[in-house]
């Protein structure tokens, strides 16, 4: 029976660690990117408003405008809800799109709001919008990306570990951000 | 076989335990208050009831699109609330636009001037039809500091 070293132990805790965090970890990597850049960019849903106009609107009462507007847009959808917003704004609430409608004018801000294809999902695991057990899940995956730096870490001896090279890269990685904190904080 | 067995058991569980969402969506710690104020109410004399803690009732009407840390909150007379809540802790959906909702936080009230400083230049993509719906009460913007909400779907 072969001997069970250490090294052959954290190897083994290393690569089925990984294995089965890989597919995560390529997820989180994607949205942390999208997210740091959040100033820059919706990561989340793509906003898009489109003007239109369907002619005046007289002196419609306010329970008659959204069937008014929808049938003039040739919007077969029921909607959500409608609101008068003001004097001169009314608005129409459809699955994922609302028209901002001036009135009397008929002047229309068509906005449409849709998830970010693959970014919406993986954001909302990345940043736990779920709750509930993907909780639990995101903690073991946090406790698996310790594992996985630790054993990381012993892989390797020689030159190439802890005892050269291995030892360089350790301190330059933790150096990094500790510099970064005493210079900002 | 057994320990496949396990982890479809696992992933099963998790994905069962998302799907199984009812017909309303709790956020925070959504809402105690049995009582709502009409949001006509709130906004008619608000220094009644700033500090205090408030549920309101309403249709939403805006949603921060980019962080979802925000929504506006309507009622059928057309008198709307913002509900503000910490970024990342609670997040509201930009396509529950137009849903019904019940939100409770601390009414609270900020100066026009501190507002308009805190947030020069850092309107939210896609906020330019809602960056208003705030209106200001004289010379004070007022708002509900979210902890909670259920959204109807």
């Amino acid at each position: 029976m072969a001997k069970v070293t250490f090294r052959k132990t954290i190897i083994a805790v290393h690569r089925d660690v990984g294995y089965f965090f890989a597919g995560l970890t390529v997820l989180y990597a994607i949205s942390g990117v999208a997210v740091n850049h959040i100033e820059d960019w919706n990561p989340n849903y793509t906003v898009t408003h489109t003007e239109r106009s369907i002619g005046d609107l007289g002196k419609i009462p306010d329970d008659g405008i959204a069937a008014e507007v929808l049938g003039r847009l040739g919007i077969k959808e029921k909607p959500k809800a409608a609101v008068r917003m003001s004097e001169k704004e009314y608005r129409i609430f459809l699955e994922d799109r609302t028209l901002h409608v001036a009135t009397p004018s008929g002047q229309i801000i068509d906005e449409l709001v849709s998830r970010r294809a693959g970014f919406f999902h993986v954001n909302y695991l990345h940043l736990n919008h779920a709750k509930g057990l993907w909780t639990w899940f995101a903690d073991i995956y946090a406790v698996g990306l310790l594992i996985l730096a630790m054993t990381g870490i012993f892989i390797i001896t020689g030159k190439k570990g802890l005892g050269g090279r291995g030892r360089r890269l350790l301190i330059a990685g933790t150096a990094i951000p500790l510099i970064f904190l005493l210079l900002k904080t | 076989m057994k320990r496949n067995l396990i982890l479809v058991t696992f992933v099963v569980l998790l994905v069962a335990g998302s799907a199984l969402a009812g017909d309303s969506t709790k956020y925070g710690e959504g809402v105690t208050l049995e009582k709502a104020v009409s949001i006509d109410q709130l906004l008619a004399s608000p220094a009644d009831y700033v500090g205090q803690e408030v549920r309101v009732d309403g249709t939403i009407t805006g949603v921060c699109k980019k962080r979802g840390c925000w929504m506006q909150v309507t009622d059928e007379k057309g008198n709307g609330v913002r509900i503000k809540v910490e970024d990342g802790v609670i997040v509201f959906p930009a396509t529950s636009m137009g849903n019904t909702a019940s939100a409770q936080g601390v009414f609270e009230g900020i100066p026009v001037a501190a507002q308009a400083k805190k947030h020069e230049g850092k309107e939210h993509e896609g906020d330019k039809h809602e960056a208003c719906d705030s209106k200001p009460q004289g010379e004070m913007v007022y708002f509900i500091k979210g902890t909670g909400a259920v959204i109807e779907s």
